[in-house]
């Protein structure tokens, strides 16, 4: 139901930059997702589309509006904290009934919203209750009741799964998904957790250092990283980079040699392969080198075998066993390597 | 304390003599058994000795005519004489009358002033600095304030200079003049403990809970009485009781500034009892009234606690 655009944003406290030259362009009823390490501005940048930030520079646009100058509670976002912010003294139907007393609507509508936004999230037995009484799910799932109930322009949610154990993450996850899509309204949802970022969003900005590192569809993100940061932060486990040189097409680095790379550059390169493009073959071809451990888990085993001094992660088959300290070998699909600038980290294409 | 490798006995056994290993120790079960009380000792002890003793010295005292001689006891006589002694009931009125107006007052300054300042970083690292009124010694604020309006007659000479009166005030000859001044002493005095105890508490409820009200549309006014305030409860009325039971046995401002007059319009109930013991010398009476005091207090303490705490918990 909002377009919002952030034009040059930055952010600074006296000489700290928490977050540099961010544009972004999102669009309406998009879900988009910030993903990045801890301390990387995602959250700084939520933050300064809520109003709870002033950025240094730049402008933030909703709907073509300029809104640096309104206050957090004239721009009607919605928010979800990483610590849920129900108040206390409440039960959770007064909590989820505090935006519409707040905001002003009609007093005898409250209480058909607030139980269609309890049902919505599946707690409409907890409504009496104080927030003290239920568990970090239900929790959860209140504050995402308190922020729907209103119907606001935009949604964000920062790290709102984060307390949560895995099995409920994963449910709550596809909730926030449906519930999205259900009430279409545009989506800022912060999260250092790339399995989230994966599967809920649209579109991804990965963010590091307060700078922008990639925005770009979750699958563009997987299979065309911009730099070794992106390559390196997405995906489980993460991709392989092996620095080396590239003379006439020819890769080298200690314990392994692609041949027949399709590339104009040469010189100090950084090879980027995800453990799932990496097969154990038994012919000598990319890699030689030696078992270093062996993890089943069950669907699958993950392999590391150590070449030179550097460790590389294989996904390998589920019935995969080895003995440590055995020659293992490792064909790379060569469709799917990646070559990048060690100097820069910039991708080479 | 409560390190495991400390009760494990069976594997010391097993295990003789490894240089690399600490000795271990093991406890007695007395000692373990003693030890709580053991450490909670000398806070008893402490209590019985400076408040028990003369407690229960002063109920006693209470039954008994007590001048100079030997006690006599009178059974309930000093209670009853209580009851219908008009300078007793008057000094009650009195304290909970200025009382209960300080205590208004300094609660709602000192909870505007936390609100006010609670986010600023300035506050946050000096706040020790408005503890300073508290420093003072209180007979050392009384003179102040004595001097202030009766005896140096600032406060009327500073009027005088700006051309809003002509002639001097007589604080003294007015009740509420008089009450009024002995509020004040509390009021400036005191308005800082409150203010410290009340910015800790604000400081202490989180952040992101005010953000979100902020979100949710609430204006500060909203957000100070619907989230605030209730999640306050519990340290406003700790915070009062503590300056209740300090303001019931207020003593120091009558005895200094008003002596109780006039006409007993200022005359609060310790002032009373110490007319009453020691001008009087009639120990008996005194303690009695004592006691209704010290049962006044504990009847409202408990309720205001009680009250307090649970409409916040549950």
């Amino acid at each position: 139901m909002a377009r919002i655009e952030l034009k040059d944003i930055q952010k600074s406290w006296g000489a700290v930059k928490g977050v540099s030259d961010v544009n972004i362009d999102i669009e309406d009823e998009e879900f988009i997702v910030f993903l990045g390490p801890s301390g990387c501005g995602k959250t700084t940048t939520m933050r300064m589309i809520a109003g709870l930030e002033d950025p240094s520079e730049g402008a933030i646009v909703m709907d073509g509006e300029t809104m640096n100058e309104i206050d957090a509670r004239d721009r009607d976002v919605a928010m979800v904290f990483q610590g849920y912010a129900l108040y206390p003294n409440m039960t959770i139907y007064e909590n989820i009934r505090f935006p519409l007393r707040m905001r002003g609507v009609p007093k005898d509508q409250h209480d058909a919203k607030v139980r269609r936004a309890a049902e919505f999230v599946e707690l409409t037995d907890y409504l009496d209750r104080k927030p003290g009484a239920l568990s970090g799910g239900q929790r959860q799932r209140a504050a995402l009741a308190r922020a729907i109930v209103r119907q606001p322009q935009v949604f964000l949610m920062d790290e709102p799964l984060s307390n949560l154990d895995a099995k409920l993450r994963q449910a709550m996850r596809v909730q926030i998904k449906h519930i999205q899509r259900e009430l279409k309204i545009t989506t800022v949802y912060v999260t250092h957790d790339q399995i989230e970022a994966m599967t809920l969003a649209d579109r991804i900005v990965i963010m590091e250092k307060g700078a922008i590192q990639q925005i770009g569809t979750p699958d563009q993100i997987y299979n065309d990283p911009a730099n070794t940061f992106v390559a390196a932060f997405i995906g489980s486990p993460p991709m392989n980079l092996v620095e080396g040189t590239l003379e006439g097409g020819v890769f080298r680095a200690p314990g392994i040699a692609v041949e027949n790379l399709s590339t104009r550059h040469s010189g100090q390169v950084t090879l980027g392969v995800r453990p799932e493009d990496c097969t154990v073959t038994g012919i000598p071809t990319h890699l030689s080198g030696t078992v270093y451990g062996v993890e089943p888990t069950g669907d699958v085993t993950y392999l590391t075998v150590k070449a030179g001094d550097k460790l590389i992660e294989v996904k390998a088959d589920r019935d995969y066993r080895a003995t440590l300290n055995t020659p293992e070998t490792v064909t790379f699909d060569l469709t799917r390597i990646y070559l990048f600038d060690t100097a820069t980290g910039q991708r080479l294409r | 304390m409560s390190n495991p490798s400390l009760s494990v006995s069976g594997a010391a056994k097993a295990a003789p003599a490894n240089p690399a290993r600490p000795t271990m120790r093991r406890r007695s079960k007395r000692m373990k058994a003693a030890l709580p009380y053991l450490l909670v000792a000398p806070a008893v002890i402490y209590l019985m000795l400076i408040t028990l003793y003369p407690g229960v010295y002063a109920i006693i005292q209470s039954f008994h005519e007590v001048k100079f001689g030997p006690w006599r006891p009178v059974g309930l006589a000093n209670y009853e004489k209580l009851l219908t002694d008009y300078q007793f009931w008057g000094a009650l009125w009195n304290t909970f009358v200025i009382g209960s107006i300080s205590l208004i007052l300094q609660c709602v300054l000192a909870l505007a002033l936390a609100f006010y300042a609670y986010r600023d970083p300035w506050v946050k690292g000096w706040r020790i600095i408005f503890l300073v009124p508290m420093l003072f010694m209180p007979s050392a604020v009384a003179f102040i304030y004595k001097l202030f309006f009766l005896d140096g007659r600032v406060f009327a000479d500073l009027l005088m200079k700006i051309g809003l009166i002509d002639g001097n005030i007589a604080f003294q000859s007015s009740t509420w003049m008089s009450r009024g001044i002995l509020i004040l002493a509390d009021v400036w005095q005191w308005t800082p403990f409150l203010f410290i105890i009340f910015v800790a508490g604000l400081q202490g409820q989180d952040e992101e809970v005010e953000e979100a009200a902020r979100l949710d549309g609430a204006s500060w006014y909203a957000i100070f009485w619907n989230i605030s305030l209730p999640m306050m409860k519990p340290i406003i009325a700790v915070a009062l009781i503590l300056r209740a039971i300090d303001i019931t046995t207020m003593f120091t401002n009558v005895f200094i500034i008003t002596k109780g007059g006039p006409a007993f319009g200022t005359e609060t109930i310790s002032y009373f009892i110490y007319r009453t013991g020691f001008k009087f010398f009639n120990f008996g009476y005194a303690s009695a009234a004592s006691v209704i005091m010290l049962i006044i207090t504990i009847v409202i303490a408990q309720l205001v606690v009680k009250r307090a705490f649970v409409s916040s918990r549950s």
